[in-house]
């Protein structure tokens, strides 16, 4: 469970947002959306551990992320995957690189172990062989889908994914969803971030939670979810 | 894979190629140093190139018989700072004085060797000081056979000076590339950094913390330092070996190439290791400081 408490956010000499509570239950895919420049990024990274809030507080599992013991927010970080919003900079040269800089968090792994993950993984997300390409090169759909078979390569436990779904495209959603779905299947939580939710997902998720400048939803789980996915 | 991750080696597992690159370069640059460090080391920088020349001379009483003077010459050569005493009777001497100036002959036209005989005293190079030279000159002139003693005590004292400069120039020479060694470093560290700064932010955003990355890069820097410098020297060490098995005339400025295995000599290339090993970590830590990752 990740709580956020009376979460206040100032940036460029105003309030962004304050009070903000909001409750994240394990083994399940939450929606947030919210605005261009609502702070979306920002509290992905507070929640995160990454980004001390201006007010309030974050708990895992009932330990304080920022008023604790700063070796469990490092562990809280270290279980958590993050697909960022796509930019070039900082990114390795290949697919490849970026495989091998997220196996590098996840501790030793055997170079053919990996390689077949990744193979598999790339598949999975429509990237057959596509570990030799430089990511210069790449569209940012097939970037987006890039990043998170890389993330997915540790098992993160907890997944922010910061405009993954409108990055990777229509095309990719029906994936997704079915994605999303078997990681909290198995026990895990994602949070997604994004500006709007794909309408079928909306609708299949029921009426959203409202919080400050953001709508918060809760996919439903395989079992709630009739036969043909919303994607 | 959620289990502590190891970052020894963090650079080489993330870029290869530079490492492999800077790698060769350090490697071929500490093989230079320790060909002049183990040069340096042997030589005492020109000590013993004034040793070979320097020389105190025992003239003795013309009635000195040649076995006194050998039993003389032992004696000497049992000081501490004598590496030898060689004694030359009259007639030698004669002999070596008519090789210095020839068409002499005349002079000894009576019959009589007007030359008498000498012992002469080389000192070894690392005594090779005023102090010990007056020891060895103030110990013959006690002994009652012995007629005059030349130890050059006037200019010996200025020549000294000039080979303690001359041994200083050769060490700041190669104190001054062994700062270069850590300067060129420290770019390359800086510069590798850089280019991996993606990678680090990318930890560190995983919770891998900074202060853990420093310590594990600068670890492994000065181990591979430390290998690099100790491989680099035994390479350079037998490059001079050869070179002075092949070159004996190099023995005189030098050494002799069996001095490579003495303890000390082995000793001071292990410093020198360690030395190169520490500045390796501080370049790596001087490096990872243009690449620290901050908070957003």
């Amino acid at each position: 469970m990740i709580e956020g408490f009376r979460l206040g956010v100032y940036s460029r000499g105003a309030t962004l947002w304050d009070g903000l509570d909001f409750a994240f239950g394990d083994a399940a895919v939450w929606f947030v959306t919210g605005p261009p420049a609502s702070g979306k990024t920002l509290l992905l990274s507070i929640l995160r551990g990454e980004r001390r809030p201006d007010a309030g507080d974050v708990l895992v599992s009932g330990e304080s992320l920022y008023r604790g013991n700063a070796a469990l927010a490092r562990a809280w970080r270290a279980s958590c995957g993050h697909v960022p919003e796509q930019a070039i900079a900082g990114a390795p040269p290949t697919v490849g690189d970026l495989f091998r800089r997220s196996a590098l968090v996840g501790g030793a792994v055997r170079e053919t172990e990996r390689k077949e993950r990744t193979d598999g993984l790339l598949e999975m997300v429509g990237l057959r062989g596509a570990s030799t390409w430089r990511i210069s090169e790449m569209s940012i759909s097939e970037r987006v889908r890039a990043c998170l078979a890389a993330e997915l390569l540790r098992g993160p436990k907890i997944l922010f994914c910061d405009g993954v779904v409108a990055g990777a495209g229509v095309p990719s959603w029906e994936m997704l969803w079915g994605l999303f779905r078997a990681l909290a299947r198995e026990g895990n939580t994602v949070i997604l971030a994004e500006r709007r939710i794909p309408e079928r997902w909306a609708l299949a998720a029921g009426d959203p939670e409202p919080v400050g400048p953001f709508r918060v939803y809760r996919l439903p789980g395989p079992a709630a979810e009739g036969k043909g996915g919303p994607g | 894979m959620n289990e502590k991750p190891s970052l020894w080696w963090i650079d080489w597992r993330i870029s290869r190629g530079p490492i492999v690159r800077e790698s060769i370069g350090r490697f071929l640059f500490l093989c230079l140093l320790g060909f002049a460090l183990l040069s340096l080391l042997l030589s005492g920088g020109v000590s013993r190139i004034l040793a070979g020349r320097y020389a105190v001379t025992a003239v003795l009483r013309a009635e000195v018989p040649s076995g006194e003077g050998e039993g003389l010459a032992r004696k000497a050569a049992a000081l501490p700072p004598v590496r030898s005493a060689t004694y030359q009777d009259p007639e030698a001497a004669w002999k070596e004085f008519l090789r210095a100036y020839p068409g002499l002959d005349p002079l000894r036209g009576t019959g009589e060797n007007p030359l008498p005989g000498y012992i002469e005293i080389r000192i070894r190079p690392d005594r090779l000081t005023v102090k010990d030279v007056e020891l060895v000159a103030t110990a013959l002139r006690a002994v009652p056979q012995v007629e005059r003693v030349l130890a050059g005590e006037d200019w010996l004292p200025r020549l000294l000076l000039a080979g303690r400069l001359a041994s200083w120039a050769c060490w700041g020479v190669f104190g001054a590339f062994l700062a270069g060694f850590f300067l060129v470093g420290r770019l390359q560290e800086r510069a590798r950094a850089v280019a991996l700064a993606g990678d680090f932010a990318f930890l560190a955003e995983r919770g891998v913390s900074a202060g853990r990355l420093a310590f594990h890069r600068a670890a492994g820097a000065a181990l591979s330092g430390f290998l690099l410098a100790a491989v680099g020297t035994a390479a350079g060490g037998g490059v001079l070996f050869f070179s002075l098995r092949k070159y004996p005339i190099l023995e005189r400025v030098i050494g002799s190439p069996t001095d490579l295995l003495l303890p000390q000599t082995i000793a001071s290339a292990v410093l020198f290791s360690v030395g190169a090993a520490l500045l390796s970590g501080a370049a790596s830590l001087l490096g990872w400081r243009a690449a620290r990752p901050g908070r957003k």
